[in-house]
């Protein structure tokens, strides 16, 4: 092929396109085990209801998790909320794909992706979609939709809609995501030293438990180096209770460190995403190739 | 006097370059690996959880090759001799420990798209397929991914799915297919942008006869029209003895021949076969004392001797015995490469 | 001939035994990884708690959620954990089911192996080789936390009953996931199944919170089920909070729901071999 031949084709292809088609090919996988689809997304809801039933067992006993934090049931339910529309969000993108991105890199699938003229950690976060864990994503909705309506309803300082939650809530929803995702696909690249990692999961889901709770509650005696480094070293804490805060907890009067917290979220958001990138890089480096 | 224009010259350049430039160029390419030395026995096991004792293996030492452009090589070696590390150091899978390569001009570990959209890497043993998808699901991503033109996509499939016979298995879930049938479609997704260099790691591996021949046919014709630089690793001799015209043998990680596929007898093979056929009533009595016999099968007889002294050995043979006829003949060529593969172990 | 067939038996046993004993101990970075990250829970149970109790007493630190004090219930939690190293047993159903599904459990019937003793000792193996790496984490955890354990050493009749119960609960967490795997026989897909009980053992066992913390009549309702066996029975008995007089019974039920147990797997096994080649496999 000569040079004049070879047609201008830009050096990337059409990122939304690969991924609508990635997002297609899932739904078509999906539709073809429905019975298999059901009981996913039944059973995921369950597992969700179950969470909500400790800490109505728990709001039996007590009024708010912690004196004066503002946590009280509803509250802290619009946090649960929360966390499940950003763990459903991981659980429909990310967490599929990380699971095999280990699987892939053990049996030496990862070869095929490395060919593709395509980003490779593009093509390994968002090759798959579970559909059936968008199951979750409406379940914690209608959790925050029923919270907050007890809470615009109660008869002592009553909820009130503020516009510019349209935009932060969704942007922070996002950063939580791209946050939990780096951490995610870092996990998942220690495969290629670490070999099998069945225990990947178990580390997620470890490091992941520090977020579910109001970050109040770390606020005290050696809790404090705990905040400090799963807020400004691994930044799980900001995931949820940032845009969980903004939401749940009147604009007026904010404590003073709150809108630095946020600031720092879209830092962290950036950074994390770097580090991800870089270690992928890293670990692709290392990639030995498990031979046929 | 012929006046050259400003273009004519460029594109006689451009001519000479690709000449002068292989299209593939390794040069003292090498890869070695850490592995984990695993102990037997329990106590070993325990004691593993604190100290690992490591082994640097040498999968691809200081390999040098070049490839010109249309050229249809094989690489042949016993399993672990480095061939599939080579083509996968080639595709940029794995980074070299030391040592250059280029293909078409690029650097494959750098795994840039330019170059990545210009070649495809057909594993036997793996599949790129989505396992519950019809093929043809998998084929349209490429589109997309490789960035190819709507027209020309529907074209190259049709004219794959044509050579190779499955167009009705288009739509059928991949995990329905038979290896054979799912083989073609791994071949039809590394074709389908139409790439000018294609690695097949052993591409007919657990086939059946037909497949078997069916897919060489196919590579034969695909090659012839297009030109395609492939570079194929197998274990089967009919596929090398069908397709490449030149060969390279690797054992321990090094080239150890390279050249047509005639020519590794004359390299590896130090003996001949004497075949005779001897007159009727004829012993084959004694034949031990000239060479070793292979085979006797009155009245024929298959004797192996050192290629220099078949003429003296056939000489002191017909002086004893009645012969009918006599053939000098290489050894099989099976034959030749199993030596070759044992003495490198 | 009776003694020689017993060695021989034994022997074979012990084979088995150090066979998947290496298996486990040869993934290093796993292990390691697994066995630290088990205790990060722990830390926002602490903290959460700590919260919590901090609401319902205003501060004070006698406040008691039902009948359990702060200390009470990280204790339960600590030994909830024990009590769960002994009875979880990851991923035995999905892969007895697995291996009838995909034929492999014809070896059992060709070799003169028994599934559920080879699958036992299996597992034996597992959780002995999780507790050699695992003594020094947990041993330095419960130290650091001794500070929980407000009343001390308990008396040596509970601590008998305690390790007895945690003995009862691997046996009885073997031979539940085991039956669960056993109905692959009959149903080749038992995931559902398996997750629908894995939630129930979640939340009945009192992995997630102690027991006692149910109102009526569900109280009474998981007091009856053999869940309770795996989390919540042992932690309370440590801290004493099964009344004397009632000890052994309850110690006594489990055993019991453990013959059970043992039953149902013998009968499903031997039902489902007999399905099984009577499909002609």
């Amino acid at each position: 092929m000569t040079p004049c031949e070879t047609k201008a084709k830009s050096k990337h292809p059409s990122y939304g396109k690969v991924f609508l088609m990635f997002a297609r090919n899932s739904l078509v996988r999906d539709m073809m085990f429905r019975a298999n689809f059901l009981i996913e997304s039944v059973s995921s809801v369950c597992w969700a209801i179950m969470n909500v039933g400790l800490y109505w067992i728990i709001f039996e006993h007590t009024t708010s998790i912690g004196r004066d934090t503002g946590w009280g049931k509803y509250e802290f339910f619009v946090f649960m909320g929360t966390t499940w529309i950003i763990n459903s969000l991981m659980q429909t993108f990310f967490m599929p794909n990380s699971e095999e991105f280990s699987e892939l890199i053990r049996t030496g699938g990862l070869d095929f992706a490395m060919l593709k003229p395509i980003d490779t950690q593009f093509l390994i976060s968002l090759r798959k979609v579970s559909w059936s864990s968008l199951s979750n994503l409406l379940f914690g909705i209608l959790l925050m939709v029923i919270s907050l309506a007890h809470l615009m309803t109660r008869a002592e300082n009553p909820w009130h809609f503020q516009p510019s939650i349209v935009v932060l809530y969704p942007l922070y929803i996002a950063c939580g995501v791209a946050i939990l995702y780096s951490l995610m696909i870092c996990l998942a690249a220690t495969s290629v030293w670490l070999g099998r990692n069945q225990t990947l999961y178990d580390f997620w889901f470890y490091i992941t438990n520090f977020s579910r709770y109001p970050m109040e509650i770390y606020a005290r005696g050696w809790g404090l180096p705990l905040l400090f480094v799963f807020t400004f070293v691994i930044p799980v804490l900001v995931v949820v209770n940032v845009p969980a805060r903004l939401l749940a907890q009147p604009l007026t009067p904010r404590a003073s460190w709150e809108w630095p917290l946020a600031g720092f979220t879209l830092l962290a958001t950036v950074s994390s995403l770097n580090v991800s990138r870089w270690v992928f890089q890293k670990a692709l480096r290392s990639y030995r190739s498990a031979s046929s | 006097m012929y006046g050259l224009s400003l273009e004519a010259v460029r594109e006689l350049i451009g001519h000479y370059n690709s000449i002068a430039m292989a299209i593939i160029e390794i040069e003292k390419l090498s890869k070695s690996y850490r592995v984990y030395q695993k102990q037997e026995g329990l106590l070993a096991a325990v004691r593993g959880l604190w100290h690992r004792e490591y082994r640097d293996v040498e999968a691809v030492r200081t390999v040098d090759l070049k490839v010109e452009q249309g050229e249809f090589v094989a690489f042949l070696g016993p399993n672990g001799a480095g061939k599939t590390t080579t083509l996968k150091l080639l595709s940029g899978v794995i980074y070299p420990t030391s040592g250059t390569a280029r293909v078409m001009g690029h650097v494959p570990w750098l795994r840039d798209n330019d170059y990545r959209r210009r070649f495809a890497l057909v594993m036997g043993q793996k599949n790129q397929l989505w396992w519950d998808l019809p093929a043809q699901e998998s084929f349209r991503l490429h589109e997309r991914i490789y960035q190819i033109d709507k027209k020309e996509f529907t074209r190259s499939l049709n004219e794959l799915s044509d050579l190779l016979q499955v167009q009705k298995l288009l739509g059928r879930p991949v995990r329905e297919l038979s290896l054979g049938e799912r083989m073609k479609m791994e071949l039809i997704a590394a074709l389908l942008h139409s790439p000018e260099v294609l690695f097949l790691d052993e591409p007919t591996i657990g086939l059946d006869v037909v497949a078997q021949h069916n897919i060489q046919q196919f590579l034969r014709y695909y090659q012839q029209q297009r030109k395609t630089t492939i570079l194929l690793t197998s274990h089967y001799m009919k596929d090398i003895a069908a397709l490449c015209q030149r060969v390279v043998v690797i054992t321990d990680g090094a080239i150890k021949f390279d050249g047509s596929l005639s020519g590794i007898i004359d390299s590896f093979s130090g003996s001949k076969i004497l075949k005779l056929q001897l007159s009727d009533g004829q012993s084959a009595e004694g034949l031990e004392r000239f060479a070793e016999v292979t085979s006797v099968v009155l009245p024929k007889v298959a004797l192996r001797c050192a290629r220099a002294e078949v003429p003296k050995m056939l000489a002191a043979i017909l002086q004893h015995y009645q012969v009918d006829d006599v053939a000098v003949e290489d050894p099989p060529l099976e034959d030749v490469i199993a030596d070759l593969y044992q003495k490198s172990n | 001939m009776f003694a020689l067939s017993l060695t021989n038996r034994v022997a074979c046993w012990w084979m088995i035994f150090r066979i998947a004993l290496e298996e486990r101990l040869a993934y290093r970075g796993d292990f390691a990884l697994g066995t630290l990250m088990r205790f990060l829970p722990i830390i926002t149970q602490v903290f959460l708690w700590t919260a919590v109790f901090e609401a319902v007493g205003s501060g004070s630190s006698t406040a008691r959620l039902a009948g359990y004090s702060l200390d009470d219930m990280i204790a339960y939690y600590l030994l909830s954990m024990l009590a769960r190293a002994f009875s979880s047993m990851p991923g035995l159903a999905s892969t007895i089911a697995k291996q009838i599904r995909e034929g492999e459990v014809k070896k059992y019937i060709v070799q003169p192996i028994d599934l559920i003793g080879f699958m036992l000792l299996g597992r034996a193996a597992h959780k002995i080789a999780y507790y050699t790496v695992a003594t020094l984490p947990f041993a330095l955890v419960f130290y650091l936390c001794r500070g929980y354990f407000a009343s001390g050493w308990p008396s040596s009749e509970i601590l008998i009953a305690f390790v007895l119960s945690c003995v009862l609960g691997f046996l009885l967490g073997f031979f539940m996931d085991l039956c669960i795997g056993l109905v692959g026989f009959w149903f080749l897909e038992v995931s559902s199944l398996l997750f629908i009980y894995m939630l129930l053992n979640f939340f009945l066992s009192g992995h997630m919170f102690p027991l006692d913390l149910l109102s009526e009549p569900w109280k009474t309702i998981v007091d009856w089920l053999p869940f309770k066996y795996m989390a919540y029975f042992p932690a309370a008995i440590f801290l004493g909070k099964i009344p004397a007089e009632q000890l052994w019974w309850q110690v006594g039920t489990e055993a019991l729901w453990l013959l059970g147990l043992i039953g149902l797997s013998r009968v499903l096994y031997s039902r489902g071999l007999k399905r099984y080649s009577g499909y002609g496999g």
